[in-house]
């Protein structure tokens, strides 16, 4: 319970919710122990709500009913009644058991591999930025994912609200928003076991984001300009 | 051996998943798509690299080529890399930082740029 207070705490607060981790750093095994117990629970709900939701949406589609916007995507040559045909003749997805086997294994897998990712990635763009001490390496950064990932998972369990029949739509700004706030909130936890200033840290999700988008940005922003020539 | 190769480990527990992954291939329920791609229909510097690292588990290496060229280069560059750590480690030396000038990291940054217009120019 403790714990939990202490993370809210440092949600609330992270300019200082990391301060002790250069100084007294613990141990990495127990820090990725504690990442996984925090956040596998969530993570596993959400794959398992996403699999459901997945499978309704699939037996609705076998069963004929096709949302006019996937129609127009997938079937824009076939009539009505083809399409009907064309839906009813789709396979049928794989068994219940077969699919909570999957989601068992494939969301611990995520877990490790989106701390891993973030860890790669952030420790480039920290990098990139010339922000890196020689004395601390990726190990560190590892660590503060590990540390900063514990807490985050805090809002795996609100992005658990988006699965509200009716309500996903609504919640979408806000959830998107609460994620947002939660890709930086990684940088407090780097800054801190890089000995950097706090912007430093939070500087590095926001070039790892970048590198991710940035090109696309770019690209649409070319084709937007094209097609202002063209007009 | 008086550090852990990390970069050795790391590529031989790769070589091993995308073994298993072709193998598995068959069973594999359809992949989700690239969001990124879904969203704004241009696609992300790693789309490909699922169908890439598919391809390679089944051993068709022109087919893993193509859907991204750049992780087979990488992961040939692989045992280049692993012997180099198994050496360092074997002397007990620590991995170097990364290197600090500028350029190296402008480098990378144009690197990865790169890897990305390649993906996009070839609409994969």
């Amino acid at each position: 319970m403790e714990s939990l207070r202490e993370a809210l705490r440092a949600l609330l607060g992270p300019g200082t919710a990391f301060a002790d981790l250069g100084a007294t750093p613990p141990q990495p095994g127990r820090a990725f122990g504690r990442m996984l117990l925090w956040w596998l629970p969530p993570a596993l709900l959400y794959g398992a709500f996403s699999a459901w939701n997945a499978l309704g949406e699939y037996a609705s589609l076998r069963a004929g009913h096709l949302p006019a916007w996937l129609g127009l995507l997938i079937l824009p040559g076939l009539d009505s009644d083809s399409s009907v045909a064309f839906l009813r003749g789709l396979p049928a997805p794989p068994a219940a058991g077969t699919v909570a086997l999957a989601v068992i294994l494939l969301v611990p897998l995520s877990v490790v591999g989106i701390w891993l990712h973030d860890a790669v990635w952030d420790h480039t763009a920290l990098w990139m930025l010339g922000a890196l001490k020689a004395k601390r390496g990726f190990r560190a950064t590892l660590l503060a994912e590990s540390q900063a990932l514990r807490i985050a998972a805090l809002g795996s369990w609100i992005g658990l609200l988006g699965f509200i029949r009716g309500a996903g739509l609504w919640l979408a700004l806000p959830l998107g928003l609460v994620e947002a706030y939660l890709w930086l909130f990684r940088g407090f936890a780097l800054a801190a076991v890089h000995g950097l200033p706090a912007w430093k840290g939070v500087l590095a999700t926001v070039l790892h984001a970048a590198l991710l988008g940035l090109f696309t940005v770019l690209l649409l922003g070319l084709m937007v300009w094209m097609l202002g020539m063209a007009g | 051996m008086r550090r852990v190769p990390w970069i050795a480990l790391a590529g031989g527990g790769a070589a091993l998943g995308i073994r298993l992954l072709g193998w598995a291939a068959p069973w594999l329920p359809p992949l989700p798509a690239c969001p990124l791609k879904a969203l704004t229909g241009v696609p992300c510097a790693t789309c490909g690299l699922t169908r890439c690292l598919l391809a390679l588990g089944q051993g068709h290496l022109r087919e893993a080529f193509h859907w991204h060229p750049a992780a087979v280069v990488a992961l040939a560059l692989w045992p280049f890399a692993a012997l180099w750590d198994l050496a360092r480690a074997w002397r007990g030396r620590p991995y170097p930082p990364l290197p600090s000038a500028l350029g190296w990291r402008l480098l990378a940054l144009g690197l990865l740029l790169g890897v990305w217009a390649l993906q996009v120019a070839r609409h994969i």
